[in-house]
């Protein structure tokens, strides 16, 4: 609970209109895509750097929890204020400030919805890769505290390769920026840009990013290919890499997305395929032609039997249409889905696809898989019902396993959704406690007093 | 309330990813989570859970929606957020009435058929006085504020003779007694055409004379009722249906045809919703009724044998298409419109978001013209964007409200009602 005087400040600091301590504000800043419920005290709507700045400071000496939120739409609860206190929003920080067409550069503050900056980018012919599925509605600012990666990360890299440089407000209240604004090099000091982006939120508030852009690929061509089995599936992406072609997009799904999206959408797919690669390449057009030919090749030797490159636009939204349908389909087969971002290397894609069979037949429940098999991170989603004590108990055992089962490949339990409170009681089975003591002094040096985020990421228990 | 565990279901199929968030109207321009589909539903769930402490904050939520639709279109799990927020609206209106400027609109106006046209005949006297003439084809311009008009709206003009009391629509009143199965048409008008835009009732006329059609215009016909259904007040939406359900029964007809895209989901969906619960007998009959629907675009290009005929001159001039929710969301129709305006040999070139709500839907006008104008705004920049000369759409309301965002942006384009460019 706030003071009287703690509220009056926080008006004062923010101004009436941007704080809100209504009921309607309670209830709809108080989840995320977790769909768990953690009610704040307050909300804010700062303008920018200067008045968090100010709230920060206020709640080192009140000592009361600040959480970071942007759209609301983490999986792993980066935004939830699981220790009540204030939610900062940054709905009202929305503008991109340039888009620098010399020096292929951008400068955006945090709530810019990641599409928004990708639509403006390519209108001047720039390209701003990282590619969640939530574009459409998630900001920069998340993004960037939870590292966010897509589809395209196979060739593009992930949020963190696009950041050149940060405004940050830190736990303490001081405005600090990192790294560089518009150069391509910058080794002065520490990289504190890398630190921060992937954080969570927990080491600082982001008011200001400087983003790398590239050229605007000028082609792009889509292709599916239909196997037998998802062994022959995951075989031909690996080969595809080991063959030297690094497509901007390759997607696995399996015969339970398969099922269902063909229960519910009605795609097409015939009941013998089991499993689909769904590949993209781009760069100049006369080179992708030769680059669809090899992956032709690749499937066909892989046991593909069937593959299609499409001839136009509305073809190629057919074949996306299938990925898409996925998600709407998988949550009609249970209500509740443990969706894991596991990743393992490239070449381990097969062992981790048949080591999710046998844990799904072992805890009796249904896994589901689709994913980017181009950078080995497989979104597995065991489906349960949250109602049904038993069988969430035998889910959240399935996760365990798989997470067991990436880690034994030389793999991570999180690829892009993040730690949060998703995955922290899991963390130790990842880090040594060496490993996490040394992150939690790196915390503790930004953030004496613990008001930002806490209740994230580390547990008491693991050291 | 009844039934409150229904929506309970709904809401509860909600997995809060806020996929809807990017594409709401009312979000993209307030941007804060209680003006987006996730956080209506969150409170509305709440609410509806029994838990307490809402106040001005939530009634704000839950009318300021325009009711477009997108975000159930968008939703993976198909839930349908703009019911929940009727319900809401319903429970309001059910615990503590409607607000006295509400009522005093959708209650005593749009409720009977004769105040209405009693009081609006009168103002259409008195406009001169509250509204100044402006350079804009047809429209006023508010000199001060008045309650629902701010200052500096455009609004339509009354007409000085309504549509359906003109004298040659009253002949229409029993068709000319052709038999069922010949193209009787019998030809809905709503508020809109009727009080404001009666050009649109003479070019459907038109057109449907030119498709050999055998219209009746039943004067027993009053106003659809969406307005007050959409503030929430059931009760009162459902006596209106019925009295529409009736004046279109006397006479064996093979469609009912509107050009109002929200009047034809007022009665092709909305009156089978409230009346069908009533009785088995009274669920036929809407049935049948609903049936028989067509909204002007969709009965010219589908069911009548009417070809467009592309006029030399139409190749010079641009025009672009704008969506109304009520017909692409709530009936489905897209292409109907654009085909009549293809065939008429016009030059088409479409908006870069055709089905961005125009802003005026689910009574955002009234309860907060302010914002709708900076939704309808977006709309106005898309239209400009496009340099078309004319933007055409299907529903009385959206024209109202592009023409008010239009001059507003200082864009000359025409509105007009896609029948009106045939």
């Amino acid at each position: 609970m706030l003071s009287e005087g703690v509220k009056r400040e926080l008006v004062k600091i923010a101004g009436k209109g941007f704080v809100s301590f209504e009921k309607e504000d309670i209830v709809s800043y108080s989840y995320d895509a977790t769909n768990r419920m953690h009610p704040p005290d307050a909300v804010v709507f700062p303008a920018g750097s200067e008045e968090i700045s100010r709230i920060l400071k206020v709640a080192n000496l009140e000592g009361f929890p600040v959480t970071p939120r942007g759209a609301g739409t983490g999986f792993s609860g980066g935004s939830l204020p699981v220790k009540g206190g204030v939610v900062i929003s940054s709905e009202r920080m929305k503008n991109i400030r340039e888009i620098d067409t010399e020096n292929f550069t951008a400068e955006v503050e945090p709530g810019v919805i990641t599409g928004d900056f990708q639509a403006e980018a390519e209108r001047l012919g720039l390209f701003y890769p990282p590619d969640p599925t939530s574009l459409k509605f998630s900001t920069i600012g998340g993004n960037i505290a939870e590292c966010s990666g897509g589809p395209r990360a196979i060739k593009y890299g992930v949020t963190r390769d696009y950041v050149l440089g940060l405004t940050v407000v830190v736990p303490t209240g001081e405005i600090i920026t990192t790294g560089v604004k518009k150069t391509m090099k910058g080794v002065v000091g520490y990289d504190l840009t890398r630190l921060i982006v992937g954080s969570e939120g927990t080491l600082g508030f982001v008011t200001g990013a400087y983003l790398k852009l590239l050229p605007l690929p000028p082609a792009i061509r889509t292709m599916l290919a239909e196997f037998a089995s998802l062994e022959d599936a995951a075989r031909a992406s690996s080969e595809i890499i080991r063959e030297k072609i690094i497509p901007s997009t390759l997607e696995l799904i399996d015969s339970v997305c398969l099922r269902c999206v063909e229960q519910y959408a009605k795609m097409g797919i015939s009941s013998a395929v089991s499993a689909v690669l769904l590949i993209e390449v781009d760069g100049k057009g006369e080179i992708l032609g030769k680059d669809c030919e090899d992956i032709r090749e690749i499937s066909m030797r892989n046991g593909a039997m069937r593959f299609k490159v499409a001839e136009n636009k509305n073809e190629a939204k057919d074949i996306w249409k299938v990925r898409r349908a996925i998600s709407p389909s998988l949550s009609r087969i249970k209500p509740t889905k443990l969706n894991e971002d596991v990743v393992v290397p490239r070449s381990k894609i097969v062992e981790l696809i048949k080591g999710i069979k046998g844990i799904a037949e072992k805890r009796g429940v249904i896994i589901a898989s689709f994913g980017h098999a181009g950078d080995g991170n497989i979104h597995v989603n065991v489906m349960v019902d949250r109602k049904n004590a038993g069988e969430f108990r035998r889910g959240e055992d399935a996760v365990k396993d798989i997470f067991e089962l990436t880690l034994s490949l030389g793999g991570t339990i999180s690829g892009e959704h993040g730690v949060g409170i998703s995955k922290s009681p899991y963390l130790n089975m990842e880090l040594s406690v060496q490993t996490i003591e040394a992150m939690m002094r790196i915390k503790r040096a930004f953030d004496p007093n613990g008001i930002m985020n806490p209740g994230k990421i580390f547990r008491m228990e693991h050291v | 309330m009844e039934g409150l565990e229904n929506y309970i279901e709904v809401s509860e199929r909600c997995v809060r990813c806020g996929i809807c968030k990017s594409v709401c109207p009312t979000y993209d321009v307030v941007r804060r989570e209680n003006s987006g589909p996730r956080g209506r539903l969150s409170i509305i769930e709440a609410r509806f859970k029994g838990e307490e402490g809402f106040k001005e904050a939530y009634l704000k939520s839950v009318r300021e929606c325009t009711l477009c639709g997108a975000c159930f279109g968008s939703c993976p799990n198909g839930v349908n957020i703009p019911e929940l927020i009727l319900a809401a609206r319903n429970e309001i209106v059910d615990r503590e009435g409607m607000s006295f400027g509400e009522s005093l609109v959708f209650r005593n106006f749009l409720n009977t058929e004769k105040f209405m046209p009693l009081m609006l005949r009168f103002a259409s006297k008195l406009q001169g006085l509250i509204f100044k003439g402006t350079s804009v084809e047809s429209g006023l311009l508010s000199r001060f504020s008045v309650p629902f008009v701010g200052g500096g709206r455009l609004v339509p003009e009354l007409s000085d003779i309504f549509f359906l009391d003109r004298p040659h629509i009253k002949e229409l009143s029993s068709g000319k007694g052709r038999k069922k199965g010949t193209g009787r048409v019998g030809f809905y008008v709503g508020c809109g055409i009727n009080y404001f835009l009666p050009d649109i009732g003479e070019a459907t006329l038109k057109a449907l004379g030119e498709s050999g059609a055998d219209v009746i215009i039943p004067q027993g016909q009053v106003c659809c009722g969406m307005p007050i259904f959409s503030a929430g007040d059931r009760g009162t939406a459902k006596k209106l249906a019925q009295k529409n359900l009736e004046a279109f029964e006397e006479t064996d007809l093979d469609y009912i045809v509107t050009s109002c895209a929200t009047c034809g989901h007022g009665l092709r969906n909305v009156f089978k919703e409230l009346l069908s619960g009533e009785s088995p007998e009274l669920k036929a009959r809407v049935e049948k009724f609903s049936s028989k629907v067509r909204d002007i675009t969709e009965l010219l290009t589908r069911d009548l044998p009417y070809k467009a005929a592309p006029k030399g001159s139409n190749r010079n001039t641009v025009v672009t298409y704008h969506d109304p929710c009520h017909l692409r969301r709530y009936q489905g129709i897209t292409e109907e419109p654009r085909k009549l305006i293809l065939d008429s040999g016009f030059t088409y070139r479409g908006l870069k978001h055709p089905c961005r709500c125009c802003g005026l839907g689910g009574g955002l006008g009234f309860s907060n013209y302010e914002l709708s104008m900076d939704i309808a705004m977006k709309k106005a920049e898309d239209v400009k964007n496009t340099g078309a000369d004319v933007v055409a759409t299907a529903c009385p309301g959206c024209i109202i409200q592009l023409k008010d965002a239009l001059h507003k942006l200082g864009v000359t384009a025409k509105v007009s009602h896609v029948v009106e460019l045939l």
